[in-house]
């Protein structure tokens, strides 16, 4: 495959209703997400034929909602995996495309993460959860079955070389909470975050409260990927993709032995090159923020902040409009909803297409972005994207 | 309501150290190819990818130095309610600061620890004939 820089755009972007009990399958909320990114291509599900999507075993396959929208795609794919399997399947769309293959796909992730099977877990039987957890023997006898305690081990460690304190990481928290208070359709809206409120607020696991931790909720959210040539007959504004590199491994499989190395440091060298850019040109981003730890080590990786410095960055404003970097404007998984990364891909289409017009939730004048997908320190995916 | 605390699952791959902390020594898995250790251990070297492994004997007087940990308040498994707050740390020991374990420090106060500090391993029977390694402040 040649540099494919420009020639690829998305040009649909939709979600179900955002709830904590949907009451309804993971299938009917993929079905209304696939339906309004089709609407907002103005695609019909026939010019469609290629369906992906991922998951932890909590969603509907691609096979099933191709059925379910009325159409027998050439392809369908569906892989197990969380944070950057957007970026992953959105390269793979590319390839099959690139390839003649296929012309236009749809990647969904859809999933009852509050009222179904819920990553934060509980009800796990101890010794399937060992086998499971790679080198599971050595963390969950001594209590550490949780994502925000392997993460916490990964922050503490950071923050111990950087100087990063538990204010900086309310900042992260505070910006982005900040964001979803103009978001109607945000879980936390009408719930603002203070710095006080956020230090006064008693740790799960140091150094993480509860604002630290991302959010669960039930949605469904699709986007549609095509060629450049292809986008130019969609009702939308297409945006392209200037670079994208799909899960780049760090290099051995036992993460918590390096806290050091994370498969973002590697990613960004690559996008960098391949959108021909630099960190100075990123004018808006979303980060994957499981954690909000991890926009912060991000921030880092892809130079969008030194070492050193990132704590500073994020203090003086610059997560929030009008800042150096507006991140996450919708809220993020922290504060907006989380779908394993694909609800911060929607937003940055958005913010790109300068889909909000005149509103204060519009990054003003904002060409590039950068979208990051992570899957704990050990895989990373990531584009960038411009209009 | 008292749950019991979760045991480590003996596999094909790590039964060696889990057998050598029933013995209340440490076992760590070593590649004879490229010399490095690897801990979790696994089928073959992580870092070359060798099958030419072998485990080295460290006996059962271990140090080591806390390289991050964290204090939980919640139990997010099974048998830890009365444990809390729990410290979760990382070690990085003395003689193969390469290999860094998983474990709790023992009788500290969340306040006394900090990344660092010196701790030493110690063996704590879950069963009559299982144990795990653990840690305490030097
Ligand atoms: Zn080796």
């Amino acid at each position: 495959m040649g540099n494919i820089k420009d020639r690829y755009a998305i040009v649909g972007v939709g979600e179900s209703e955002r709830s904590k009990n949907s009451g309804t399958t993971p299938l009917h909320l993929a079905l209304d997400a696939a339906r309004a990114a089709l609407n907002d291509a103005g695609l019909t599900a026939k010019d469609i034929d290629g369906v992906m999507n991922y998951s932890e075993n909590d969603s509907c396959t691609s096979h099933q909602l191709a059925t379910y929208l009325g159409v027998r795609p050439k392809y369908v794919k569906d892989i197990l995996g969380g944070g950057s399997s957007t970026e992953m399947l959105i390269a793979d769309a590319i390839g099959l495309i690139e390839t003649g293959q296929l012309n236009t796909v749809l990647i969904y992730r859809s999933m009852n993460g509050r009222s179904g099977v819920r990553m934060g877990g509980g009800n796990w039987d101890m010794n399937m959860l060992q086998n499971v957890i790679e080198g599971g023997s050595y963390i969950i006898p001594y209590g550490a079955g949780a994502p925000s305690q392997w993460f916490g081990l990964f922050a503490s460690r950071h923050m111990y070389e950087t100087g990063l304190t538990k204010e900086h990481l309310g900042h992260v928290c505070v910006s982005f909470y900040e964001h979803a208070q103009r978001n109607p359709k945000a879980f936390f809206y009408g719930k603002p975050l203070t710095m006080e409120e956020y230090l006064q607020t008693p740790e799960l696991t140091s150094p993480f409260n509860k604002h630290d931790c991302c959010l669960e909720s039930d949605e469904a959210n699709a986007i549609i990927v095509t060629s450049a040539e292809r986008a130019k007959d969609c009702k939308s504004k297409p945006v392209y993709i200037m670079g994208i590199s799909a899960r780049q491994c760090i290099s051995h499989a036992h993460y918590w032995s390096n806290l050091s190395e994370v498969a973002s440091d590697y990613v960004a060298k690559d996008i960098y090159q391949k959108a021909g850019v630099s960190p100075a040109d990123i004018q808006v981003a979303s980060i994957y923020d499981c954690f909000s730890w991890v926009v912060l080590r991000q921030l880092e990786a892809y130079g969008l902040a030194p070492r050193g410095e990132v704590g500073d960055f994020v203090a003086t404003g610059n997560l929030k409009m009008g800042g150096r970097l507006p991140t996450n404007t919708a809220g993020g998984m922290l504060s907006e909803g989380y779908t394993h990364g694909m609800n911060n891909v929607l937003e940055i289409v958005r913010q790109i297409r300068h889909e909000y017009g005149d509103t204060d939730r519009q990054v003003k004048n904002c060409e590039i972005g950068i979208c990051t997908g992570w899957a704990g320190p050990d895989i990373a995916g990531a584009m960038i994207l411009r209009n | 309501m008292n749950f019991a605390k979760p045991i480590p699952v003996k596999n094909q791959d790590n039964h060696p150290y889990w057998d050598a902390a029933d013995r209340h020594e440490l076992v760590v898995q070593k590649c004879q190819s490229c010399g490095e250790y690897a801990h979790p251990p696994g089928p073959s070297c992580a870092k070359c990818g060798s099958s030419e492994l072998s485990w080295e004997n460290f006996g059962n007087d271990i140090n080591g130095t806390v390289y991050s940990f964290i204090v939980s308040y919640r139990a997010f498994l099974p048998g830890f309610q009365d444990d809390l707050p729990l410290i979760i740390a990382i070690v990085e020991l003395e003689d193969a600061p390469q290999v860094k374990i998983i474990g709790n420090i023992l009788d500290c106060s969340p306040k006394c620890v900090e990344i660092g500090m010196k701790v030493k391993m110690t063996w704590k029977q879950l069963s009559d004939d299982r144990a795990i390694p653990q840690w305490i402040q030097v």
